[in-house]
C-alpha cells in the first residue's frame, strides 16, 4: 500500500513538471517526425508509390500476353518490369525482388483456343504480405476482366457464325439469344475463368530478414531510447529524495525497504508504458495524415504488449542500478544521458541496421536496446508472433534481472 | 509502565574503521524534553538514525516504548516521529499535499487524515498557506512544515534533529513555542539535538553532551553547570610543571588547577600534503585549567602569583557558568568549532 502512496506522490510531482512531460512525449515525437521525413524513401519501401511487379513472360511473342501486361500497367498501382526466368529466380531467392508473376508458354494460343490457363504469382516467405495481397487483387482483377472479354467475344463470334447459317425466320430471336449467351458466359467466367491466378511460395528458400522502412525504424527506435531515458528519472527521483532528506524520513516510517523501492519503480514502469502507447498511437493515426507511412503494429497484439511491458520493466530496473552507482546529480544527468544514448546507438535504435553493419552484431547484443528493437521489428515489420520473439523477450528479462540484482546489491539506503 | 520511553545500551555505529557512535548509553524519561548537545559531526544524527530505524546499529541495543529497535522495528517506527535536519519535503507540492502524503504512509486515511493535517497546520501556524507550494515558503516556514510532517501521525516520541538550522529569529521562537506546547499539552516526549546551547538550555530538562560519538556528560542543566563550581579560568603558560600546578591549587578561592585538554592544531586544507600540517603553527603555550570557588577572587590571586614570579601569561579566558563552558571544560573544544 505504501508503495502505491509513494508512486502516487511521485506522479503528483511529475505532473507539475512540464519539462518532464515534454521530454517524455514531445521530444521523441519530434525526433521521429524529423528523421522519418528525412529518411523516407532512403530506407525500406519503394521510391515511388507504384508497386513494381516483376513478370516472367514465357509467351514473349504472344498477343494475349502483351495485352495482359498492358492491362496490368493500366490497372493502376502496379508497374510491370520484365525479367527472364533464371534472373527472376535468383533475385527472388535473395529477396532482391519479393514476388514474380509468370505468364505460361502458349498463353496466347491457349486463350485463343478457349483452354484455361493459369498465371503463377510466386512470393517470397518474407515478402510484405500487405503488398502481396494488393498485387494479387490487381492481377486477379485484370485476369478476370480478360477472361470475361475473351469468353464473351468468342461466344458472340460463335453466335454470329450460327446465325449467318440459319433460315431468316429463326433470326427474329437474335437479341434474346445473344443476351442469354452473354449472361451464360459471364457466369461461367466467374466460376471457371479462362485466365486463373495461382499464388505460391518458392520452396527451399532460406528465410531472410526484411528491413524496416523509415517509420518502422524510427518509431520503435526512439520509443525505446526515450523509455530507457526515463531510467534517469527514477535515479534522479531517488537521488533527490536522499539529498533533501525525505528518503531518510521514509526509512523512518513503518514500511519495508522493498515497498519503498517498489514505490519509486512503479511510476517509471507506468510512465514507460504510457510513453509507448502514446508514441505508437500517434505513429499509427497521425503520421499518415502528414504524408508519412502508417506504423503497422503486426499481427500479435499480445506479443506487442508483453514486449512493451518488458522494455518498461528493464528501464525501471536500470533506474535502480543508476541510482545505486551514481554519486552526483551530474553523473545521473550527464553521464547517464551519454550512456543511454550510446546504448541506443549501438543497439540499433538510432540508425538502420545497414548503416551499423557488423557493429550491431558485434556490440549491439550487450545492450537491452538491441533486443528490444529486434523484438519490435520482428513483430511490426516482419509480422511475426509471440513464439518468434521468445529469445528477445528472455534477453530483456535477463537484463532486467541483472540490473535489479546488481542495483539492489550496490544500493545504499542510508 | 516503564518510566523511560528510550533506553539505549552501548550503541555503536561503525563505518569501516571510523566509529561514528561509541558505546552510547542513555535513557529518556516519558514526557521529558531530552537534549543531545554536541558540535557538528559529534554523532548526534547517527544516534538518532539508529533510534528511528533509519540505520541498524553495529552493536548494542535500544528500546523505544519497550520495543527493541532491531527486532520490533515496525512498532518502534509507529511510536517515533522524525524531523530530520534536512528539509525533508517535496518542494513542488503544497504543504497540505506533503502532510497528506506523510500521514498516508503512517496509515491515516479519510476524515482522520484530514483532521490530523488541519491539527498540525494549526500547531505550526500555517493553515492560511496550506495550499501553497512549499517552494514558495521562507526558510522558517519550510522548517515549520518539516516539523508538522513529523507530527501528523501523533507520535509518542518526537526526534527533532537540529530543527532551527538556517531559521530566522521569528520562526525560531515559533518552533520553540511549538516544542514546549507539544511537551506540555500533549505530554509528547522529545529528543532535541542541537549545537546551540541556548536552545538546549531553554527547552530541555536533561542534556547529554556528546563529542566524537561518545557521551561525555549527562545530567540536568543545573547539575551540569554546577560542575564548573564558581567558574573556570583557563590560562596559557609557556612552561608548566607539576610543582606549578600544585602551587596554583593552593591559592585562595582556587579548587583545583589541572592541565586542560590542549586544542588540536588546525587540520590541513583539503588537497594539502601531510608535511604542510606538520609545520603548521601549534600553540606555543600550555593551557592550565583553574576551577575556582569564586572566579573573581581566584583571578586576582592568580595574577598576583604570576607577577611575583615573573611568569608571563600567554592567554587568559574566564568561562561563564553555562553549557558552552561545560562543553569546553569537558572536551577542550568550543561547541561551534
Amino acid at each position: 500500500m505504501n508503495a502505491l502512496n509513494i508512486a502516487l506522490k511521485d506522479f503528483q510531482i511529475f505532473l507539475k513538471d512540464r519539462g518532464a512531460v515534454i521530454n517524455l512525449f514531445l521530444l521523441p515525437m519530434v525526433f521521429i517526425l524529423v528523421l522519418s521525413t528525412a529518411m523516407q524513401g532512403l530506407i525500406g519501401g519503394d521510391e515511388d508509390s507504384l508497386i513494381t511487379l516483376p513478370v516472367v513472360n514465357l509467351d514473349p511473342d504472344g498477343e494475349a500476353a502483351q495485352v495482359l501486361i498492358d492491362a496490368l500497367n493500366e490497372a493502376g498501382g502496379i508497374k510491370v518490369r520484365l525479367y527472364d526466368q533464371a534472373e527472376a529466380q535468383a533475385l527472388l531467392e535473395d529477396l532482391e525482388i519479393e514476388r514474380v508473376l509468370t505468364i505460361p508458354p502458349n498463353f496466347t494460343v491457349d486463350v485463343a483456343a478457349g483452354r484455361p490457363v493459369t498465371l503463377r504469382l510466386v512470393s517470397h516467405p518474407d515478402a510484405n504480405e500487405t503488398t502481396t495481397e494488393s498485387v494479387l487483387r490487381v492481377v486477379n482483377g485484370v485476369a478476370r476482366g480478360m477472361s470475361l472479354q475473351i469468353q464473351l467475344i468468342a461466344s458472340l463470334e460463335q453466335m454470329g457464325a450460327m446465325l449467318a447459317a440459319s433460315p431468316p425466320e429463326f433470326q427474329v430471336f437474335t437479341t434474346e439469344k445473344n443476351v442469354a449467351q452473354a449472361q451464360s458466359q459471364f457466369e461461367r467466367s466467374k466460376i471457371a475463368p479462362l485466365v486463373a491466378v495461382e499464388q505460391t511460395q518458392p520452396e527451399n528458400l532460406s528465410e531472410r530478414v526484411e528491413e524496416p522502412n523509415a517509420v518502422q525504424q524510427n518509431v520503435p527506435g526512439y520509443t525505446i531510447i526515450f523509455v530507457f531515458l526515463t531510467a534517469q528519472a527514477t535515479a534522479l527521483s531517488i537521488y533527490t529524495e536522499k539529498k533533501h532528506g525525505s528518503f531518510r524520513r521514509l526509512l523512518a516510517a513503518p514500511m519495508s525497504k522493498a515497498a519503498l523501492l517498489a514505490g519509486k519503480m512503479i511510476p517509471n514502469l507506468i510512465t514507460g508504458l504510457i510513453q509507448i502507447a502514446v508514441i505508437f498511437g500517434v505513429s499509427v493515426f497521425v503520421l499518415p495524415m502528414i504524408g508519412l507511412d502508417r506504423l503497422t503494429l503486426g499481427d500479435d497484439p499480445l506479443a506487442l504488449v508483453l514486449v512493451s511491458l518488458l522494455v518498461a520493466l528493464c528501464s525501471t530496473s536500470l533506474g535502480i542500478l543508476i541510482a545505486a552507482i551514481a554519486r552526483t546529480e551530474g553523473q545521473i544527468g550527464g553521464l547517464g544521458t551519454l550512456a543511454l544514448w550510446t546504448m541506443g546507438a549501438v543497439g540499433g535504435c538510432l540508425f538502420p541496421p545497414f548503416l551499423l553493419g557488423g557493429l550491431l552484431d558485434a556490440v549491439g547484443k550487450v545492450v537491452p536496446h538491441y533486443w528490444a528493437i529486434q523484438a519490435y521489428q520482428d513483430l511490426i515489420v516482419r509480422g511475426r508472433g509471440l513464439a518468434d520473439v521468445t529469445t528477445e523477450m528472455l534477453a530483456l528479462l535477463a537484463f532486467t534481472g541483472v540490473f535489479f540484482v546488481v542495483g539492489l546489491w550496490r544500493f545504499e539506503f542510508d | 509502565m516503564n518510566e523511560n520511553i528510550v533506553e539505549a545500551q552501548r550503541l555503536v555505529k561503525r563505518y569501516g574503521d571510523v566509529e561514528a557512535v561509541r558505546d552510547l548509553s542513555f535513557a529518556v524519561r516519558r514526557g521529558e524534553v531530552f537534549g543531545l548537545l554536541g558540535p557538528n559531526g559529534a554523532g548526534k544524527t547517527t544516534a538518532i538514525s539508529m533510534l528511528t530505524g533509519v540505520l541498524p546499529p553495529t552493536s548494542g541495543t535500544a528500546q523505544i516504548g519497550g520495543y527493541d529497535i532491531v527486532k520490533e522495528l515496525d512498532q518502534v517506527k509507529k511510536i517515533n516521529g522524525l524531523v530530520p535536519q534536512d528539509l525533508a519535503l517535496y518542494p513542488t507540492l503544497s504543504a497540505r499535499a506533503n502532510l497528506n502524503f506523510f500521514g498516508r504512509i503512517y496509515g491515516l486515511r479519510g476524515k482522520e487524515l484530514r483532521e490530523r493535517v488541519e491539527d498540525v497546520l494549526r500547531i505550526v501556524a500555517l493553515t492560511d498557506r496550506a495550499d501553497d507550494a512549499i517552494k514558495t515558503f521562507s526558510g522558517g516556514m519550510k522548517r515549520r512544515v518539516n516539523i508538522a510532517a513529523g507530527l501528523v501521525h501523533q507520535p509518542k516520541l518526537l526526534f527533532l534533529d537540529e530543527p532551527t538550522v538556517g531559521v530566522d529569529p521569528q520562526s525560531r521562537n515559533h518552533i520553540f513555542e511549538s516544542v514546549m506546547r507539544l511537551n506540555r499539552e500533549r505530554s509528547m516526549s522529545i529528543v532535541y539535538t542541537s549545537h546551540y546551547m541556548e536552545e538546549v538550555e531553554l527547552l530541555c530538562n536533561r542534556v547529554a553532551i556528546i563529542d566524537q560519538g561518545k557521551i561525555v556528560a549527562l545530567d540536568t542543566i543545573k547539575n551540569l553547570i554546577a560542575m564548573l563550581g564558581g567558574g573556570v579560568i583557563q590560562v596559557g603558560l609557556h612552561q608548566v610543571d607539576d610543582a606549578l600546578l600544585a602551587q596554583l591549587t593552593m591559592l585562595p578561592a582556587v579548587k583545583r588547577a589541572t592541565l586542560a585538554p590542549q586544542p588540536a592544531p588546525p587540520p590541513p586544507a583539503e588537497g594539502q600534503e601531510a608535511k604542510v600540517a606538520e609545520i603548521a603553527p601549534a600553540p606555543s603555550y600550555t593551557i592550565v585549567k583553574i576551577e575556582a570557588e569564586h572566579s573573581q577572587q581566584a583571578l586576582v590571586n592568580m595574577i598576583s602569583f604570576f607577577n611575583e614570579r615573573d611568569i608571563p601569561i600567554a592567554a587568559l579566558e574566564i568561562l561563564e557558568p553555562n553549557l558552552e563552558s561545560v562543553f569546553l571544560h569537558l572536551t577542550g573544544k568550543k561547541l561551534r568549532e
